[in-house]
């Protein structure tokens, strides 16, 4: 219940980070090109939404496995010596999160000490980097997460995302769609099958 | 030394399974407190300006985004149907229809693996049903779908461009050239083939049928026109453009298509419905459509998915940002330049040592982690070697094409495996000899220059340079 809801507020900040990166920048354009305007501080705001985007994400991708890596060796090994190697590797990616929170965290300190305005907002300069300690924070967490699983046999290595795997999503769904009378014939024969409106007797 | 740590760091870390980006991320932080007087909170501060201070990096997420809402089954079959009026009538017509809808839906997608699952689970059928061999058709698919990353736009240019600093308009335009050629030299072929082989023709569907494929099939192509076109013509930065894309990608899939969405099952015009009213009820239906979408499901769906993947690539970029500020202050680049120098290799050669050296990290890596970590070392070097930063671009591209194609990480491969239900070896040997063409189109790609430069530069001449 809680792990669900926390799972929709992540997905949920995500998505509204990119969106309003996105519209920000159309609005921009638009500004630009319809009004011969600019939207002075839409810039800035923009490449912060970016930088929470990635650092907030970034955790996220640990849980669901949307990272890259190569596994293909580490797959070959026994499952035993697997599990040890993923155990090593966990390690020395908090051993990365540690080293990056602590400096984060002076570094943070003493722009508060200081306390400069960022160029175009009226807020003080630490105020957005605070995503890099929430941002480590997270990942530290989703890595001991992932580190308790290997210890309890519940998982052998990270979870890699698979393009091949996404796209035969696609393939799927085109082959549910084309069960019935055939239509990947009559489509390749008659365009006249496939135009804008959807097709009723595939339900 | 220092060489020897960042490296060993390096693939030590990818070898046991860490995700790329930590990896890159590590090695350089390591690097750097055990050779240079960087303290940590300076490091800390790089990865922050890396990802908040590179306005052009923001075509990345944009435009997974704008492909997001157009790589649906629905575009791959419009798209599918215009190519096979258009070329379909020729001899070996539909395995040309097949590679023209994957040059098309490759350019509206940017990426590889889902053109060849959306246009090869329909052509290969259908290629198969018309009396194609399985293997031939499932060969072309595969190769054609490697187009993806060549055709602008790219995403994986636009990672070259942000690993080199080079313009990513550029790329673009170097891109377009050489992947109009490529798909040409893939016709050609199959055309020689099916007059050998004697394959099939379809029957030429008439000009009317032609323009109203093309028009149904404008709707998802307007996102390569209006990206080129404001690129091309100077009106805006690659970012702007990809933002553009972004939320027309997402009208038009929603509100054109129709095939995820709110609107889904609502048809643009019933029998019997005048236009009038079918005016208003549309209208009514998109104005209703946008507050919906924010609870709908699959728009959201959608939004989930391409934010994963531009957060994942984000993530190694900024992390690959380290690695080359590491690179360059300690001149590791130079230092493998010089020693290069030494022995007199000359640009030839550099380019057939990068050219095996890149095909081999293809079969293991994909490819923006590839181009983040080989970039950084090879451009400096090309560059004392007076090479076109855009050119070598374009090379290290096609190689990554290849790479999709060569075990045992070949996405294609994989794609192409499962939907024909063959295996590995079945799908190797299948694509084997368009490899060998794809890998002749590299020579002539590495040796070639004018090929990738001449559109820029004729651009560039255009606009009074």
């Amino acid at each position: 219940m809680v792990r669900n809801l926390v799972t929709k507020l992540e997905e949920g900040f995500l998505s509204v980070l990119l969106v309003s990166m996105t519209l920000l920048v159309f609005a921009e354009v638009i500004a630009r090109f319809g009004f011969n305007a600019g939207i002075h501080w839409a810039q800035e705001v923009t490449l912060l939404l970016a930088a929470w985007f990635v650092l907030f994400g970034a955790s996220y991708g640990v849980k669901v496995g949307a990272h890259i890596g190569v596994d293909v060796f580490v797959k070959l090994l026994p499952q035993g010596t697997h599990r040890f190697i993923t155990l090593i590797a966990v390690g020395l990616c908090l051993v990365y999160c540690g080293l990056f929170l602590y400096g984060s965290w002076i570094y943070i300190s003493k722009m508060k000490m200081i306390g400069i305005e960022m160029e175009d907002l009226p807020v003080p300069k630490w105020m957005p980097m605070t995503i890099l300690i929430i941002g480590f924070v997270l990942l530290i967490v989703r890595f001991l997460q992932l580190g308790w699983k290997v210890v309890t046999n519940q998982a052998d290595g990270f979870h890699f995302a698979d393009e091949a795997e996404e796209s035969m999503e696609i393939a799927k769904e085109l082959q549910e769609t084309a069960l019935g009378d055939d239509p990947q014939v009559s489509d390749l024969k008659d365009p006249s099958t496939n135009n804008k409106a959807p097709k009723q007797e595939d339900k | 030394m220092t060489i020897a740590v960042l490296f060993i760091m390096l693939f030590g870390c990818m070898l046991i399974g860490m995700p790329i980006a930590i990896a890159l991320g590590l090695s350089s932080v390591t690097t750097i407190l055990l050779f240079s007087n960087d303290s940590l909170a300076s490091i800390s501060l790089k990865l922050f300006e890396a990802t908040s201070e590179h306005y052009t990096l923001l075509a990345i997420p944009f435009f997974i985004l704008s492909s997001a809402f157009l790589s649906t089954g629905g575009v791959a079959k419009r798209l599918i149907n215009f190519a096979v009026d258009t070329v379909g009538h020729i001899r070996g017509g539909l395995a040309m229809a097949s590679v023209m809808a994957c040059m098309l839906f490759a350019a509206v997608s940017g990426s590889s693996p889902a053109t060849v699952a959306a246009i090869g689970t329909i052509c290969i059928a259908g290629m198969v049903r018309s009396g194609y061999p399985q293997s031939f058709a499932a060969g072309v698919i595969a190769n054609a779908g490697t187009l993806g990353i060549l055709i602008p736009p790219s995403i994986v240019m636009l990672v070259y461009a942000a690993a080199t600093e080079v313009s990513a308009s550029r790329m673009f335009m170097a891109g377009f050239i050489p992947g109009l050629m490529m798909g040409l030299i893939l016709m050609i072929a199959i055309y020689i083939v099916a007059r050998v082989k004697g394959l099939p023709s379809q029957p030429f569907p008439g000009f009317r049928a032609l323009a109203k494929s093309g028009v149904i099939a404008l709707g998802g192509l307007m996102l390569i026109i209006i990206v080129l076109g404001s690129i091309y013509g100077g009106v805006a930065s690659p970012t702007e453009a990809a933002a553009v894309a972004a939320v027309y990608g997402y009208f038009i899939s929603v509100m054109g298509y129709r095939d995820i969405g709110p609107m889904k099952n609502i048809p643009w015009h019933k029998a019997g419905e005048n236009m009038v009213s079918a005016a208003v009820r549309n209208g009514f239906h998109m104005l209703m459509a946008i507050p919906k979408s924010i609870t709908d499901p699959e728009v959201r769906k959608v939004l989930l998915d391409a934010s994963k993947v531009s957060m994942m690539l984000l993530f190694i970029i900024a992390n690959a940002m380290l690695f080359a500020h590491v690179l360059t202050t300690e001149r590791i680049p130079h230092t493998i330049a010089e020693q290069i120098m030494a022995w007199g290799l000359p640009a030839w050669g550099f380019l057939i040592v990068v050219n095996i050296l890149l095909l081999i990290a293809g079969n293991f890596m994909e490819p923006s982690a590839i181009l983040l970590i080989m970039a950084p070392i090879l451009f400096p070097i090309a560059m004392q070697l007076g090479i076109d930063p855009i050119h070598l671009g374009i090379i290290m591209v096609v190689n990554m094409e290849i790479g999709m194609l060569t075990p045992p990480v070949g996405l294609n491969l994989f794609v192409t495996a499962g939907i024909t239900g063959q295996n590995m070896i079945w799908v190797i040997k299948a694509c084997l000899p368009w490899l060998c063409l794809l890998l002749g189109f590299l020579m002539l790609i590495t040796y070639v220059p004018q090929i990738s430069l001449f559109l820029p530069e004729y651009i560039d001449h255009l606009n009074g340079y």
